[in-house]
């Protein structure tokens, strides 16, 4: 191409477009504005939070990397998975024991990647044939065999009393030290974001858009049902696989209960509630299964949380069908309509 | 640009002794039509007469228990869909099936899968070949909705469009990585007589300024005589008449087989 700038920027308004719903109406001046919000609340979090509400936020990133994970899987695909926490559980498990070994941690990395793609595969392919509830019970029983092993192998995995880890240390800086557990949890969520939105961008996310809503039109478009549905799960194990091992040295203690049934329930919640299928409202739901239950527990009800949060699971249902994300950009569509009058009515054909 | 699709003949269709049974029940019957190429062609019939089977098994969606369907010079009776698709044979549905809570941009980018894609690792990272590869589906999908004129509509919602151009929007994602045989099923199916008669104009404009075979299922007369050239019909999974639009609506057998009664469509 001889263009190549001008055909770079049309293409990256193409993508935009492409990717619709709540970014194809943001303006640059919107994305420059959200972005000097982000670094001033960045900022103000690393500089005011307490060392315990910094570990906290940490857990949020790691949390809202896995969410995306599940995000993709079902939110994207459609694939229900009970067993999200099980993949997050195998990468914060590689942490434990790999540190323990004093295995470096490149390797430990590429242990985690290949781990979880095998994993991801493994769940992947006797789900092919299933979908719905048949399918989310086979994942169901992945999640019990890892929970029986993590509980029963005492020897390697510490049981239910579960282990300790060593906190990640490279040229100085701790995650035992919460301003380093911080940034460097806010750098993997980072990443995860990006790599997630640019998914949208992608005939990969748009394959997965198809498979989710009529695998028919999918296979008559060309598309291959199997291997997409095992990219959605391979990478939902890569992203969880990765919260998972800095999660286990951000809070320096892995066990078994942090990766059962319930857990993996509450990924879905953060999907549904944050809203299937955008960035940000995987964000939210990382924040709100992590922070709902200190917020109630600061309240003196922790049990409220259980009830409160089924309640409001319904709630946002039944309201907001795209999720808390979708409610806010329904909200943020209507605002932009008022500054801009947008040509209005039915275009008809 | 157009990578799988070398085959000089690749508009070219022809069934040779087609039968599909189910069981006991035979819903096609050594069927054999060579498509005029090129050619916008009605397939019709009264309901049970085989015309979805057919489609079904010139797609890949039924498997045929005898017969060989031919495209180009390949003989795609035992390929699977994705492999049909690659050839340039796609269908749409008597339903539209749409990413209904996404836009029809995206709902016309899924069509480009068989324009072929760089692997999902090289996807993710946006590397060149990715880059190249989603400016080349943009390129196709702003030509299919302006053929189909959907500019307007690009950035909507596809569950809050009317029916006509849902109907719009699955018919561009048949025909946005230009494909050589087109089998649409009952695209007027549901619109009103002004939609429809807009819906045959757009189809005839497309053929018209690409080279491609195109086979409709459909009940109604009007458009069929509206937009075919060339008509097959079948009855009980077998051909009873083919040839000019007008002769074979006006065929004796085939208003008996349709109709149940011997009335003069063709006037």
């Amino acid at each position: 191409m001889t263009d190549a700038p001008l055909a770079d920027e049309t293409e990256a308004q193409k993508a935009e477009a492409a990717m619709g719903g709540a970014t194809s109406f943001r303006t640059r001046r919107w994305r420059l504005l959200e972005a000097v919000l982000l670094l001033g609340l960045v900022t103000a979090l690393y500089g005011g939070l307490s060392a315990y509400w910094l570990v906290i936020v940490a857990q949020v990133c790691l949390y809202t990397v896995a969410t995306m994970g599940l995000d993709i899987l079902f939110g994207r695909t459609g694939q229900l998975s009970l067993s999200h926490a099980s993949f997050f559980g195998l990468g914060a498990y590689v942490a434990a024991l790999a540190s323990a070994h004093g295995i470096s941690y490149g390797l430990q990395l590429a242990i985690v990647l290949l781990i979880a793609v095998l994993a991801g595969a493994i769940v992947a392919v006797p789900t092919l044939r299933l979908s719905g509830m048949r399918l989310a019970l086979v994942t169901l029983l992945f999640g019990q065999v890892l929970q029986w092993f993590l509980i029963t192998e005492v020897s390697i995995t510490g049981g239910s009393e579960g282990m300790t880890v060593t906190p990640l240390s490279i040229a100085g800086f701790n995650t035992g030290e919460p301003h380093v557990a911080f940034v460097v949890s806010l750098a993997l969520a980072l990443v995860a974001t990006v790599v997630t939105a640019q998914l949208s961008r992608t005939q990969a996310g748009r394959r997965m858009l198809a498979v989710r809503d009529s695998e028919l039109a999918a296979s008559a478009c060309g598309i291959d049902l199997p291997r997409t549905k095992i990219q959605a799960f391979i990478l939902a194990a890569i992203y969880a696989g990765f919260a998972g091992w800095l999660y286990a040295y951000v809070v320096g203690f892995v066990a078994p209960d942090t990766f059962s049934l319930f857990p993996s329930a509450y990924f879905l919640v953060a999907v549904i509630l944050g809203g299937a299928g955008t960035v940000l409202g995987s964000w939210l739901g990382g924040a709100y299964i992590v922070l709902a239950p200190q917020l109630f527990a600061i309240a003196g009800q922790p049990n409220l949380f259980a009830i409160l949060g089924g309640a409001l699971l319904i709630v946002v249902a039944l309201l907001m069908p795209g999720g808390l994300a979708g409610g806010i950009s329904a909200l943020q569509r209507r605002a932009l309509s008022l500054q801009v009058r947008q040509p209005a009515g039915p275009n008809g054909r | 640009m157009d990578a799988n699709v070398n085959t000089v003949n690749a508009g070219r269709l022809e069934l040779r002794a087609v039968s599909v049974r189910y069981g006991a029940l035979t819903a096609l019957e050594e069927v054999s039509i060579d498509f005029p190429t090129g050619v916008i062609c009605g397939l019709i019939g009264p309901n049970g007469a085989g015309k979805t089977t057919l489609l079904n098994a010139v797609s890949g969606f039924t498997q045929v228990s005898a017969g060989s369907i031919v495209v180009g010079d390949v003989d795609i009776a035992r390929f699977d869909i994705r492999e049909r698709v690659a050839l340039g044979v796609v269908r749409g549905f008597q339903t539209p099936r749409l990413l209904e809570q996404e836009t029809v941009r995206t709902n016309v980018a899924v069509g480009c899968e068989p324009l072929g894609h760089p692997s999902v690792v090289v996807q993710l990272a946006n590397l060149p070949a990715q880059r190249r590869a989603e400016a080349r589906d943009a390129l196709y999908v702003d030509e299919a909705l302006g053929l189909l004129d959907l500019q307007e509509v690009a950035s909507r919602r596809v569950d809050q469009l009317p029916f006509a151009t849902r109907r719009l929007v699955e018919v561009a994602r048949v025909l946005v990585a230009r494909p050589r045989i087109v089998l649409l099923d009952e695209p007027a199916a549901g619109l009103d007589a002004d939609d429809r008669d807009a819906l045959a104009t757009v189809i005839r404009r497309v053929h018209d300024e690409r080279a491609m075979t195109v086979v409709i299922v459909e009940h109604n007369v009007e458009f069929v005589r509206l937009l075919c050239q060339h008509v097959v019909a079948l009855d009980y999974g077998r051909v009873i008449s083919r040839g000019d639009a007008d002769a074979v609506l006006a065929d004796e057998a085939v208003r008996l087989a349709y109709f149940g009664v011997s009335h003069n469509v063709a006037s």
